[in-house]
């Protein structure tokens, strides 16, 4: 039974979080080093170039990796604090097994195996084999991600496994491979200082995507305009040439209106859209009645903006759209990004320099892994479960009887929900801590308390861990070898850097060893994750997001490539659509008319108010590495709720005030602190911390139809002003869920 | 010493704090960060704003130390007090125009930024200024500057009637020559704008 | 010459004349001194020739001279009963945490504050026990009626005696030896330090930094071989080494106004610094005028306002305020503004927004 086996507090007594502030072997000089080894920051999707310092196997330091083009030795405070989390005091080195009122003790990996196999046959013996289930990450390596798509179907013969990309890319991807036919940002980054005007909606790009920022910087340099629309100013947004503070899930309004404008007055490329497009009359027909103040009511701003910007989108000879969860994390997260979309197809300038798209990727493999094949709709290559054609060639590689491929399974919202329901029973899960990151976080931790047998891979016992009956010690990034594929599409090469501390393990090779002891060793035969690699690019093979051509060697000396790259010596693709062909069979872009609808809960008097959620730039994700490091957390030590001075006022809070956010489905106490750069109507709370400090107690387990992402950027709920907490898990330390 | 320069944008600043985790990275004071990132005024604003030492021409810092503990090294850069001769009195923290030495209460002596002299000495770029997403803090040539700004980069900075010639440069509009330093708070330049132009209730103010 | 510099130099004889009739003085008109020490005596001489010009430069630096006339204002408040009781204990507990067990690099490093302790006690007691013996102030006799004690004579006046033969004169005679044992400990950590820390490396320079290392090193080393020669070696080669380590002294002694060690001289002027900002802090707090919040008391920035106009630094600003009632945190943020607001300009700004 997967329940806590003592309390939080005594958890995290035992495994932390606890903060690492000095590196192995002290401040030292940082020049006494054994080696020196290029690879890439763990977080987020941008990837950045980075060199680790290595002294007696340890990572004592870094140094900056100034050739690496994409960031050319920048990085954020989450980058250059990065080498905090290896030699920390919470690792995990053995595996773990949870003993009721002790908590974890450690034993062999032969007994944990032993278990983890047992019950694994167990569980689909007597419930079938979709009864047990697989979460995972987007943070895993192509090979990690691949490795576990075919772990499931061949191994475990399960058709649920689904991964926590289902909570970042989902929806931009299915978006951009509706109107484009492939999923990946259209453009490399170098084209986006080219761009006359640049619309970056959703996306807080100086706290989740820093390195961005001079790209952005550099256009307006060159006199490109920039237009923000973020419910919250951002720093971006005080420097951006229009600001547009939408209202959280009105951002159709904004993009509809600016189409209705742009073909009133004669902004749009008729010959590109008669040459290379499908679907404008009904996209014509949609946007008619989004004049700028229908929009404007849709979008909560005033109707000028509107105006103004599609004044300076419709005429500009280049231009560039960037969108990210802001837009995405919404029940109509795809159709907001398709209305977006529509706003560059219409206008032509796509698919050459300086013009073009790109979703930003959140997650360190945000683009990678979800084309290898461990979303519970997809096979390697970004092949469809459900086509035929596709799963006789998945066949073919792997050896298997095509029949034996499970078909389409839950995501990972469903799939908690089946969970919660009794109809999954058991539940292997590695890079993915959904206590804290999926919404209704007092439902999730309802649901893993139901599980049989729950194993959980992890490098610290996350907050998703500790309810886990195996915890099996695995590696860091840096621990392990392998490629990513960063938020340009650009595929990169993470060298091992040490090797896991303690009897700590490979990941690769904790799947490929559960897998022989499941009676498949010969389908998971790989002697280094090279191996994994070279049977990826072969299954990516004809796929939309063909690997073939890409080798780790062509990879070093080009400074990562491109896909699709559909053989050896292909010099790979920066740029897609370039001529206006695109993905579909019929080489052209589809358009969708969208219709604006209203979220999945709105506010009303009893909840008033609109929490949106996000990131803060010295938290990654659910914080399982960026809470256990002492420079980040000084930074942003515990969540604040943004809200408005009149807001404020209305409650009767002041800055810094306790407050209580309650939503229909749970509460948080935390800090206010009151600025006038967010909408009266809306509070904004950072959601990396766990327990009675997440924002995802609160916010709604509605899903778009058809990403499945979870609506996180709006539920309703109400804000008063209260005591300071006093109960154990106040208590704790801030990075563990206290408060101060 | 490289012929590449310190500039700064203030305005590009996104106040994510990079340049203060990296600073601590920098090897002539490993674990201490020495470069200073304010918020200007959070309620009002998002604004920050970043200050390494500009490494005056006949720093101020120097002149009002009784010590005599501050020193240029011959390519012009101002070092932290040196330490046999430092007696924390703090003159230094008080009068520099820019606001940038730090006395450190622990040991009892100023520390200030040295252009990570460790790096910059062996024609490396420093620290903060390497990292920097925004490119707030640049590291660069002259031409590389002059291709990539829409403004000019000087070093003249005047305080009341007190005229100061700096090592690092700050990034301008191409017509102003130097940068004449007022007080001033966050408020608008032109009249079009409200009183807090960051205001986001403001902007919305025409909404039904 | 410079006034400054003719001031200086009449300090510097004045002193140097003092200490020449104090040696004369105290060695009963030399008849106590040893004339084989001769040149240490002009090398000191010298170097307190040097020491007392620099300082006397120093001080009438505005800054310096600022401090040095709030340091014994407030120091001699020191002796009155309202402040005796808490600044007494004060000055005792600085003198003990700061100049006895040096807090302050143990804050910085334990190795560093290894490295300077070893030497800062090695050179105290050395300088002790040297500078007496040099001058002629102390000399040892052996007691005319029992040959196995020697007697302690300070400025010519006989004091107690004690055995040649016991602990306490085995400690005695060997005085320098363990001086020496310090020193050469404490400089062979911190030339590991200078040797290995990247950044260290990068900021030292051989005059200032590695030079007095290795002159402490070779007096340390020489006066051990001294004592080596004369009592396992039978005094081989032991003239030779009187000369080297002679030079190392003298040479040490002729450098010690210009380099590193005039920090000896300098340093103890925290002390005054300590009493100075107690005296502040019972004078009012100066507010900052652009946030309002205190930042410094309000003597201190009253005598930097007063140092900056002897050094002709002109922070009147013109609307009547002055520069220096800025808190640095608000200079900061106003440079930050100033520039920004350089971009926006009421053109470029009515043509971002001209919407509205």
């Amino acid at each position: 039974m997967a329940k806590l086996p003592v309390d939080v507090p005594e958890l995290v007594k035992q495994f932390g979080p606890t903060l690492n502030r000095v590196p192995a072997g002290g401040w030292v000089g940082s020049e006494e080093q054994d080696r020196m080894v290029k690879t890439h920051c763990c977080f987020c999707g941008q990837q950045c170039g980075i060199q680790l310092r290595v002294r007696n196997n340890k990572v004592v330091g870094w140094e900056p990796w100034e050739d690496f083009p994409f960031n050319l030795g920048k990085l954020c405070p989450k980058g250059v604090k990065r080498y905090m989390q290896d030699e920390h005091p919470d690792r995990l080195k053995h595996p773990l097994q949870r003993v009721v009122g002790k908590g974890f003790e450690p034993i062999t990996w032969d007994a944990a195996l032993s278990r983890v196999v047992s019950e694994i046959q167990r569980i689909q013996q007597t419930y079938g084999n979709d009864a047990f289930a697989l979460l995972t990450g987007a943070s895993l390596t192509n090979e990690k991600a691949y490795l576990m798509g075919k772990f499931a179907r061949v191994a475990l013969r399960t058709a649920n496994i689904d991964y926590n990309g289902r909570l970042c890319m989902v929806s931009a991807g299915a978006a951009s491979k509706k109107v484009f036919g492939i999923d990946r940002s259209a453009n490399p980054w170098s084209d986006l200082p080219k761009a006359k005007v640049i619309l970056a909606a959703g996306a807080n790009i100086a706290e989740c995507a820093p390195i961005t920022t001079d790209y952005l910087w550099q256009a307006r340099e060159n006199g490109g305009k920039l237009i923000i629309l973020d419910p919250r100013l951002t720093p971006i947004a005080r420097n951006a040439d229009l600001y547009i503070p939408v209202r959280s899930g009105g951002d159709i309004g904004i993009f509809n209106g600016m189409l209705h404008i742009m073909i009133e007055r004669g902004w749009i490329d008729r010959d590109f859209i008669a040459q290379h497009t499908t679907g404008f009359e009904q996209v014509a027909e949609a946007v008619k009645k989004y004049t700028p103040e229908y929009s404007a009511r849709i979008a909560g701003v005033p109707a000028e903006m509107i105006v103004r910007a599609a004044e300076m989108w419709g005429p500009a000879p280049t231009s560039f759209l960037l969108h990210s969860r802001g837009i995405e994390h919404h029940s109509k997260g795809v159709d907001n990004c398709i209305a977006a979309i529509n706003l560059v197809v219409a206008s032509g300038r796509i698919g050459r320099e300086g013009c073009g798209y790109a979703m930003i990727t959140g997650q360190g493999n945000g683009q990678g892994a979800r084309e290898q094949g461990q979303k519970c709709d997809q096979l390697p290559g970004a092949r469809d479960i459900e086509n035929p054609e596709h799963r006789k060639y998945i066949a073919g590689v792997w050896g298997v009887p095509e029949e034996s491929i499970p078909g389409k399974g839950l995501s990972a919202v469903p799939l908690v929900e089946a969970i919660h329901e009794g109809k999954i029973k058991g539940l292997l899960s590695i890079c993915f801590n959904p206590t804290v990151s999926l919404p209704d976080a007092n439902y999730v931790r309802a649901a893993l308390e139901k599980l049989e047998f729950y194993v959980n891979i992890e490098f610290f016992l996350s907050e998703t861990a500790q309810y886990a009956d195996i915890v099996l010690a695995g590696s860091l990034m840096e621990e392990d070898e392998g490629t990513t594929t960063s938020v340009e599409g650009r595929v990169i090469h993470h060298r091992k850097v040490v090797s896991p501390p303690g009897e700590a393990r490979e990941d690769w090779q904790i799947i490929c060893e559960i897998a022989r002891r499941l009676g498949h060793g010969d389908k998971f035969n790989y002697s280094s994750p090279h191996d994994i690699f070279e049977e990826l690019r072969v299954a990516s093979k004809g796929g939309v997001s063909d690997y073939y051509g890409i080798t780790w060697e062509a990879i070093d000396k080009n400074y990562g490539m491109f896909w699709p790259c559909p053989e050896i010596g292909h010099p790979g693709t920066p740029r897609l659509y370039e001529g206006g062909k695109f993905g579909h069979p019929d080489g052209k872009a589809h358009f969708l008319p969208i219709e604006w609808r209203p979220s999945a809960e709105m506010p009303d008097e009893e909840y008033p108010i609109i929490l949106t959620t996000g990131r803060v730039v010295s938290h990654f994700l659910s914080g399982t590495q960026t809470r256990r490091i002492g420079g980040l957390m000084d930074q942003y030590p515990q969540p604040l709720c943004e809200m408005h001075p009149r807001l404020a006022e209305k409650v009767g809070v002041k800055d810094g005030d306790f407050v209580k956010v309650e939503s229909r489905r749970g509460s948080v106490v935390v800090h206010a602190q009151v600025v006038k750069t967010i909408r009266p109507d809306t509070v904004f709370i950072p959601y990396h911390w766990p327990l009675d400090r997440s924002a995802n107690n609160m916010t709604i387990r509605a899903i778009d139809p058809v990403s499945n992402i979870p609506e996180f950027k709006i539920c309703a709920v109400r804000v008063s002003k209260t005591e300071q907490p006093t109960d154990p898990i106040a208590k704790l330390e801030v990075q563990a869920g206290g408060i101060r | 010493m490289s012929e590449r320069a310190f500039y700064i944008d203030y305005s590009r600043c996104i106040g994510c704090q990079s340049c203060v985790q990296a600073c601590a990275e920098c090897d002539t004071h490993r674990g201490v960060s020495l470069i200073h990132l304010e918020t200007i005024q959070r309620r009002e604003s998002v604004q920050t704003a970043p200050q390494v030492c500009m490494h005056c021409e006949d720093p101020i810092c120097a002149r009002v130390c009784p010590a005599d503990a501050i020193k240029k090294t011959p390519d012009g850069v101002v070092q932290s007090s040196l330490k046999p001769r430092c007696i924390g009195c703090s003159n230094c923290v008080l009068a520099c125009p820019f606001g940038v030495p730090r006395y450190q209460v622990e040991i009892d002596q100023m520390m200030k930024c040295d252009y990570c002299y460790d790096r910059t000495s062996v024609d490396k770029k420093p620290m903060c200024a390497t990292v920097c997403p925004s490119g707030a803090l640049t590291f660069a040539t002259a031409e590389e500057i002059q291709r990539s700004r829409r403004g000019i980069a000087i070093n003249s900075w005047k305080f009341g009637n007190e005229v100061v010639k700096t090592k690092v440069f700050v990034i301008v509009p191409r017509e102003v020559e130097r940068v004449n330093v007022d007080l001033v708070q966050i408020s608008p330049t032109p009249s079009a704008l409200s009183e807090d132009p960051y205001d986001v209730a403001l902007m919305l103010e025409s909404v039904e | 010459m410079t006034k400054e510099k003719v001031k200086a130099t009449f300090w510097a004889f004045l002193v140097t004349a003092i200490l020449a009739r104090l040696i004369v003085l105290g060695s009963r008109n030399l008849r106590n001194f040893d004339a084989a020490l001769v040149g240490y005596t002009f090398a000191t001489l010298f170097a307190v020739f040097g020491i007392t010009r620099r300082y006397a430069l120093w001080l009438q630096r505005p800054p310096t001279a600022m401090y040095w006339k709030r340091g014994w204002t407030v120091f001699w408040r020191l002796f009155r009963p309202r402040y005796l009781a808490s600044n007494g204990i004060a000055f005792v507990r600085r003198i003990v945490v700061d100049f006895a067990l040096t807090r302050f690099i143990w804050r910085r490093g334990r190795m560093r504050w290894a490295a300077h302790w070893f030497i800062l006690w090695g050179g105290v007691t050395a300088a002790a026990i040297t500078f007496p013996l040099v001058f002629g102030w102390i000399y040892f006799v052996t007691d005319a009626d029992n040959f196995d004690w020697y007697r302690i004579h300070v400025f010519g006046y006989p004091t107690f005696a004690f055995p040649i033969r016991s602990v306490f004169g085995f400690f005695v005679f060997h005085g320098l030896v363990w001086s020496s044992v310090l020193v050469v400990a404490g400089v062979l950590l911190a030339l590991r330090r200078r040797f290995r820390d990247h950044g260290a490396a990068a900021l030292q320079r051989f005059g200032e930094d590695l030079l007095p290392l290795l002159l402490l090193f070779a007096i340390s080393v020489t006066g051990l071989m001294l004592t080596a020669s004369y009592t396992w070696m039978k005094g081989y080669g032991y003239d030779f080494l009187a000369v080297l380590h002679a030079i190392t002294v003298i040479f040490t002694l002729l450098w010690l106004p210009f380099g590193k060690f005039f920090h000896i001289f300098q340093r103890p002027a925290q002390l005054g610094i300590d009493f100075y900002k107690r005296a502040g802090e019972e004078g009012g707090q100066a507010q900052c005028i652009r946030c309002g919040q205190p930042f410094a008391t309000q003597l201190q920035i009253g005598d930097l306002k007063a140092v900056q106009s002897a050094l002709c630094i002109q922070y009147g600003m013109q609307d009547g305020t002055h520069y220096q009632d800025v808190c640095p945190a608000c200079r900061r943020k106003n440079l930050a503004l100033t520039q920004d607001a350089l971009w926006r300009t009421p053109e470029a700004e009515l043509q971002r927004f001209d919407r509205f």
